[in-house]
């Protein structure tokens, strides 16, 4: 079932810790809610907007602190632009090799930190906290085909980039990381979730977002159950390779039952949806109203238990 | 070493027996590797533990430590009793055929001419029966014969009985005996190395005995890939016994001058060997009066006449012992005023550390000449010491390092090597001949000024040097190889020493070492051009450097050809009679050079003895004509050959001689067997202060066996604490199944290993521990090298 | 053997040959690679895994001795470095090396010597390169904050000189030269041993089952998994999680637009929109 032989790795541990775990975190986010903000904008109803509108404002920030993590992280953060320019003397150039996730993660991200930081300035002209003419000019731009193929194009830069953390860590020789080839679709689909967490939880902060909160709901019930779906995935491929012990073991068990617990909202209501959309819609969600912060906020802790559970247990 | 380092590449099977060459010679231990990859030798390590020698060795012989002797006699046995022994060597060649007198007795462990009050042995009874031509009378058949003795004496090293002793399995014992018992053969040889592990132990000199015996009686001592092959310790520690650094020798192996002898015939007469065979050339005897005035005429020049016996009544003469522990065992008895220390540390190296701690306290005044700081120079505030109750002075003469100055090391292959200084001195470090030369110039200069009861010895002193106060280490080098004072040329050969004056020479064995054609030492035709530079293709590179004696790269060498002069293996050829030529060719003869083998008057092949033959059966040595298996002053169990002559007869006990109580301990306190040690990444205790090496071995730790371990719940990293009757160490433990149990006599033995490289100076500082701390207060019978070995201790868990 | 005088030419391949069967676990290695790249040595504790305090390769330690104690309980025939394996373990310079690929600026080099090289100067410390490499060789240098390793000596060659690790092994354990001359002598090496009927006795790296093949190759007298060393079939390059990991990316995404075009299908009772303020109203 698995594209690899069972392996045994005796390679050393780079030391990614928290930096990388937060990167990753809000690489994932950014992810989700470019996704979700483009959908609900351009497939949604015109009550989505507002949601829409929280959901462009989260990855531009997000990207900009996960390079900020990314620099600081490095043993010489003054030296990030190496990742870009060739300082090797006589092969001065541009820095690009596809064998490795992180050069085309740095290149992603730095690609995709201009269309989040147009549709960031876009969001805030709609939102008419900026006046001034070259903003509203390029939001102008924005409105209808170009603004619709400028966020595609946006979400599936920053779908790459929630997803390829995953797919870093797995090309290396770490045990666990290296021996799945699903961490990039999981890492994908915790973002997914998470964000739709994440705009759960802003929607209370913004009026006219509760509109949304059904759809967001139900997509982080649907997202919650692609993520176990991967999770099984995950394990599965682990097995093949007899990493489980590793990666489940004391004390990372802990953080997986965390992770777990943060699918558990998603997967409770996940199951609630039916009696709820035959019977009373989202509306018995918004009854819920104290469960958003609750339940969404567990989901985001989960979903960086998860990215913590598999980070610190292959090191 | 009577072979050298690369020779034993030449070897096909390498017996090594208390040396862990791989850690503590790696250097040399090329050589062993060279023989395994390129001829497929064999590699047997007798060690008490598995070491990284082991690693590499094919067979390991795991046994108790100080038990050689009794192991040895084991192979003597087994090759006696199975005629594998090389019949027509042992016959020629070694003293098997001589008659022992009839005085010779040995019952319950005891020789002949035992002195109950002295508590020694007369060596000089030992000796053979006499023919009507005075010399020693010959007769293999005879029952006193040599060979009829030893099969006797050696018939009850059964292997039932080596395995009683030692913990060899009775199997493993005979398996290795026949291996050993194959290289009886012309066409075979095998190489026997030591080095410490023989040599720490009361019956030290007795198992070196032994092996050189075993391999007499293979007909491997004068052979290329033979021999009995002391691997030394310090970079020139041969060089330093070459040149008298211990109490009973003069340079180039001359005794010291007795009491009693006031002349040069006194003293060659009980000193020098005796010729007991017509054919033996007896050369090391016969010349001995002449090395002896030309040493004289070194030191003290014109004032060395022949009408005061070449100035020989201004040497001392000693009547005591002045072996290491008898110095500390003086100070302990409050005989000692001062002690100088050069490039040794006292309060670390010695048996019974806190008893030579006490024994450092004592004195008035110590210096200590050394490039660092050492224990010696720290003792009085030592952990755990107070400095106030210490009132011994201390003064530290910072000396340059031996990396700071040129000079010669001596290798144990008798290579005498010379060097470049490296590195500048460092602040106001002087060389320690400079700091001896000016201390020497004050003195005389008291003398000269105020007289003193017997001034002549340094007022007649040479002191021929540019400057005196700083003289060159090639000025010296010079002066000790001689020269002939008839015509100012520098020595060629020791042969052409004299007795009469008009020759000097510092130490006899160094001479050709620094000719006029310059200085031998430091030649370097090497592997840069094998064929031109090794013509015999043994690996001998006469033109590297300068071997003693007389460039001779292989010692006994006449024996490793028959008695026609055909080398027992032609593959392996030391020297062969060249017919065509009338000369010996290949190495540098030990023999005369032009001695026809077919002439029946030509010499034995050992010209050094008086005997003209190896000696099986020799009076060299305090305890015993033939090594006899005694158990170490401290031991599990009784002597099985003897229980009531449990350790050897000549031991000097010094606590009990002095009237200080009794610091050994019995088994049933003391329980476990521990040995001391080095490991690779340390040289004993100065590496302490290089990060690189303390990095590589932080902390004192003791190796405990694993099933011990598993009794006493210990594991590795836990602390642990060993005591011996005389001090303890409370450090880590490595625990480890290199370390293995042993059956003795019976009982169950287990052995703990001690290493010894820890003191309380270097990089590191804080808890410090002295392996020396527990190891016991006796030495060697002839020689007085402490017991390091083998001891006994207690452990617990902390 | 070593003794022949040695001429290193640029554009040749060039690495070890380390015979674990002679290795006597010395250390020289260790200490001549700490002296010529002037590598210091920081006060560890007692680590007392058998007779190594050291514990692994790192930034700092460029050449370690590995000790794996299996001595058993009998004595005989145990040597020939079967029973106590001693490795001196370094860089392999693999001919497909984990950490150049993955290294994201170029600062992983392979030399004109054919050896694997970390430009300090370029390094940027993002530790890719110990993510990857199979081997656990290379680490961050504390005092540099950049990855190093093994340069096998690229000064040394330069200068026509042998690395100090081969120059300083006592017993020939480490052998430098041009590769096909190794192998040659590892051919020689094994078919010794094998006729000696040490069987055990396997060349690691010589071939290019693991990495396309090992500049520094070894003879080691156990398995490779007895002394820490992935075998053949473990000998697996990072980027086999490429594609994998990339179509799973896809995949993911593909279900989750599919997901929440379904959320957004079946969207249930809806809430009246509220007024969409547009740009122009906002105050
Ligand atoms: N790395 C390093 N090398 C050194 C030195 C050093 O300090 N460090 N010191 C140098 C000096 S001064 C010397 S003298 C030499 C000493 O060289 P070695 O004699 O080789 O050194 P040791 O480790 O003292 O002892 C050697 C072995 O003897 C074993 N042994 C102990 N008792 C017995 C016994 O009764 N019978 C047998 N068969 N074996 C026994 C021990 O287990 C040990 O493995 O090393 C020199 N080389
Ligand atoms: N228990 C136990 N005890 C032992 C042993 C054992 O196996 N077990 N082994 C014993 C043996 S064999 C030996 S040789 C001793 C070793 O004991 P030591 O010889 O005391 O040990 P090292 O640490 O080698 O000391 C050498 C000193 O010489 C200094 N030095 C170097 N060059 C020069 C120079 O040119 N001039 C001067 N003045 N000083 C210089 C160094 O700085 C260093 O302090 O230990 C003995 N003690
Ligand atoms: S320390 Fe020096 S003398 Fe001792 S083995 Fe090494 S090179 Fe030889
Ligand atoms: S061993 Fe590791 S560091 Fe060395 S070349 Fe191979 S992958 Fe790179
Ligand atoms: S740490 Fe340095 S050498 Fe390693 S991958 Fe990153 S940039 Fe390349
Ligand atoms: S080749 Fe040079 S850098 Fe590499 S381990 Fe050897 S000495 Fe160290
Ligand atoms: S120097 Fe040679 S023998 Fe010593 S540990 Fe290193 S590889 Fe082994
Ligand atoms: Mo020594």
């Amino acid at each position: 079932m698995t594209l690899l032989a069972a392996s045994e790795h005796f390679a050393g541990s780079p030391h990614w810790t928290w930096y990388i775990l937060f990167y990753f975190f809000l690489a994932g986010l950014a992810g989700g809610a470019y996704f979700l903000a483009t959908l609900l904008r351009y497939w949604g109803t015109p009550g989505d907007e507002p949601v829409a509108r929280l959901g462009f404002y989260v990855p531009f920030p997000a990207t900009i602190i996960g390079l900020l993590l990314l620099t600081l992280d490095l043993k010489q953060p003054l030296r990030f632009w190496h990742m870009l320019f060739n300082t090797t003397p006589d092969q001065f150039g541009l820095n690009f090799n596809s064998r490795t996730p992180m050069s085309v993660g740095v290149w992603a991200l730095l690609v995709a930190s201009i269309f989040s930081f147009v549709v960031f300035v876009d969001t805030l002209v709609r939102d008419g906290r900026i006046r001034n003419r070259p903003a509203r000019r390029l939001a102008a731009l924005l409105d209808g085909t170009v603004g619709l193929v400028w966020n595609v194009i946006g979400t599936i830069l920053y779908l790459f980039i929630a997803g390829y953390t995953g797919v870093l860590i797995a090309v290396s020789n770490q045990p666990i990381w290296s021996d799945s080839w699903a961490l990039g679709g999981l890492f994908l689909a915790s973002g997914l979730a998470g964000s739709a967490a994440l705009l759960l939880v802003l929607s209370h902060y913004r009026p006219g977002a509760e509109f949304s909160r059904g759809v967001l709901e139900r997509s982080e019930h649907i997202f919650t159950a692609l993520e176990l779906l991967l999770v099984v995935v995950v394990v599965v491929t682990l097995i093949d390779d007899g990493a489980v012990d590793d990666a489940f073991g004391f004390p990372w068990i802990l953080l997986w039952l965390v992770a777990l617990v943060g699918m558990l909202p998603g997967l409770r209501g996940l199951a609630g949806d039916r009696v709820r959309v035959t019977r009373r819609g989202a509306v018995a969600a918004v009854e819920r109203a104290p469960a958003w912060v609750v339940a969404p906020s567990l989901v985001l802790v989960g979903v960086l238990a998860l990215r913590a559970a598999v980070i610190f247990s292959a090191q | 070493m009577t072979n050298h380092w690369r020779d034993i590449k030449n070897a096909d099977l390498i017996m090594i027996n208390g040396g862990n060459p791989a850690e503590a010679h790696p250097v040399g231990f090329r050589w062993f590797m060279r023989a395994k990859t390129e001829r497929g030798a064999k590699i047997i390590h007798v060690d008490p533990r598995f070491t990284r020698t082991t690693a590499v060795a094919d067979i390991h012989l795991r046994i108790r430590t100080g038990t050689d002797a009794a192991y040895f006699g084991g192979l003597i046995n087994y090759v006696l009793q199975n005629k594998l022994f090389h019949e027509e060597y042992v016959r020629k060649y070694t003293n098997a055929a001589f008659v022992v007198d009839k005085t010779y007795s040995f019952k319950d462990g005891m020789f002949n001419g035992f002195d109950s009050e002295k508590g020694a042995y007369d060596p000089k009874l030992w000796t053979y029966e006499k023919g009507a031509d005075g010399f020693a009378k010959l007769d293999i058949n005879h029952p006193r014969s040599v060979l009829s003795l030893m099969r006797k004496h050696y018939s009850r090293y059964t292997p039932e009985m080596v395995s009683r002793i030692t913990g060899i399995p009775r199997d493993q014992f005979l398996q290795v005996a026949k291996l050993v018992g194959e290289m009886g053969r012309p066409d075979k040889v095998m190489t026997q190395v030591y080095a410490v592990g023989l040599t720490h132990h009361t019956t030290g000199s007795q198992m070196i005995r032994a092996g050189a015996v075993l391999q007499l009686l293979l007909g491997n001592i004068g052979r290329p890939g033979g021999g009995m092959n002391a691997e030394r310790g310090h970079a020139n520690i041969q060089g330093n016994t070459d040149n008298a650094i211990s109490w009973e020798i003069l340079p180039g192996y001359l005794k010291v001058p007795a009491p009693g002898q006031r002349t040069i015939a006194d003293y060659v007469d009980e000193s020098a060997s005796k010729q007991a065979h017509p054919n033996a050339l007896n050369f090391f005897g016969s010349n001995y009066g002449k090395f002896m005035v030309s040493l004289l005429k070194t030191w003290f020049g014109d004032k060395a006449r022949k009408d005061n016996e070449f100035a020989f009544n201004h040497l001392p003469k000693p009547a005591g012992n002045s072996s290491w522990i008898s110095i500390f065992d003086q100070a302990l008895q409050g005989k000692m005023e001062g002690v100088m220390l050069s490039g040794m540390t006292a309060a670390s190296i010695g048996p019974d550390a806190n008893q030579v701690h006490k024994a450092l306290a004592n004195l008035k005044w110590l210096v200590v000449m050394d490039s660092f700081p050492t224990t010696s120079s720290e003792f009085w505030h030592a952990p755990g010491a107070d400095p106030s109750q210490i009132q011994t002075e201390v003064f530290v003469l910072p000396a340059t390092h031996w990396i700071e100055k040129d000079g010669s090391f001596t290798n144990s292959g008798r290579w005498l090597q010379w060097k470049d200084q490296v590195l500048p001195p460092e602040g106001e470090s002087r060389h320690d001949h400079w700091m001896l030369s000016d201390l020497f110039l004050r003195v005389r200069k008291l003398y000269e000024r105020e007289g003193g009861k017997f001034p002549d010895p340094v007022m007649d002193l040479t002191f021929d040097y540019g400057d005196p106060a700083k003289p060159t280490l090639d000025e010296i080098a010079r002066e000790v190889n001689g020269k002939d004072l008839k015509t100012g040329k520098q020595m060629e050969s020791f042969k052409d020493l004299r007795d009469d004056g008009s020759t000097t020479s510092g130490n006899w064995i160094y001479v050709g070492s620094y000719t006029d054609e310059g200085n031998m030492m430091k030649r370097r035709n090497g592997v840069q051009d094998p064929e031109k530079n090794d013509p015999t293709g043994m690996g001998f590179y006469p033109e590297w450097a300068f071997s003693w004696p007389a460039n001779r790269r292989v010692l006994y060498n006449r024996a490793s050809a028959d008695p026609a002069g055909k080398p027992w293996d032609p593959k392996r050829a030391g020297i062969r009679w060249d017919a065509a030529q009338k000369m010996w060719v290949g190495d540098v003869p030990d023999y005369l050079p032009d001695a026809d083998p077919a002439d029946p008057k030509s010499p034995l092949p050992f010209i050094m003895t008086g005997e003209g033959t190896g000696r099986l059966f020799s009076n060299g040595l305090a305890d015993g004509p033939f090594p006899e298996h005694y158990e170490p002053v401290e031991s599990p169990i009784e002597n099985p050959l003897h229980p009531k002559v449990s350790i050897s007869p000549g031991t000097f006990l010094y606590d009990k001689a002095a009237g200080r109580p009794n610091r050994f301990g019995t088994v049933d306190e003391f329980p476990y067997v521990a040995t001391s040690y080095r490991l690779t990444e340390h040289e004993h205790y100065i590496t302490q202060h290089v990060e690189h090496l303390v990095r590589l071995q932080p902390e004192a730790f003791v190796e405990v066996p694993a099933e011990l371990a598993r009794e006493k719940g210990i594991e590795t990293g836990d602390k642990v604490r060993v005591w011996s009757k005389r001090g303890k160490l409370e450090v880590k433990a490595l625990v480890t199944k290199r370390l293995g149990a042993l059956t003795i006599d019976g009982k169950k033995v287990f052995q703990i290993g001690i290493p010894i490289h820890w003191g309380y100076v270097g990089v590191k500082t804080g808890d410090h521990w002295l392996a020396n701390a527990l190891t016991p207060f006796v030495g060697d019978a002839t020689v007085r090298t402490p017991e390091f070995k083998a001891f006994l201790v207690n452990m617990e868990k902390m | 053997m070593a003794e022949a005088k040695l001429k290193i030419d640029p554009g040749k391949s060039y690495g070890f040959f380390t015979d674990t069967s002679v290795c006597i676990g010395c250390k020289a290695c260790e200490v001549a690679c700490k002296e010529w790249n002037q590598l210091p040595s920081k006060p560890e504790g007692f680590l007392g895994d058998s007779l190594d305090n050291t514990g692994t390769l790192d930034g700092q330690t460029w050449r370690h001795v590995k000790f794996i104690d299996n001595v058993p309980d009998e004595t005989l025939g145990v040597g020939d470095g079967k029973a106590f394996l001693l490795m001196s373990d370094v860089c392999k310079h693999c001919q497909h090396a984990s950490c150049m690929d993955v290294c994201p600026t170029g600062a992983i080099v392979r030399t004109e010597f054919d050896t694997v090289f970390i430009q300090s100067s370029v390094c940027n410390g993002c530790r890719n390169c110990i993510a990857a490499c199979p081997y656990d060789v290379i680490d961050i240098d504390p005092d540099k904050d950049v990855a190093r390793k093994c340069t096998l000596c690229y000064d040394r060659l330069q200068g026509g000189m042998e690395p100090a690790c081969a120059k300083a092994c006592p017993t020939d354990s480490i052998q430098f030269g041009p590769l096909d001359e190794l192998h040659r002598r590892a051919d020689e090496r094994l078919a010794t041993l094998h006729s000696q009927g040490i069987k055990e006795a396997n060349l690691y790296g010589r071939d290019d089952k693991v990495y396309g093949g090992l500049n520094a190759f070894f003879l080691l007298m156990d398995k490779p998994e007895a002394y820490k060393l992935p075998n053949a079939k473990n000998a697996v390059l990072p980027q086999r999680n490429n594609l994998g990991g990339y179509v799973g990316v896809l995949g993911t995404a593909v279900l989750g637009l599919l997901g929440a075009v379904i959320a957004l299908r079946n969207r249930g009772v809806r809430p009246e929109p509220p007024e969409e303020p547009t740009v122009e109203e906002r105050p």
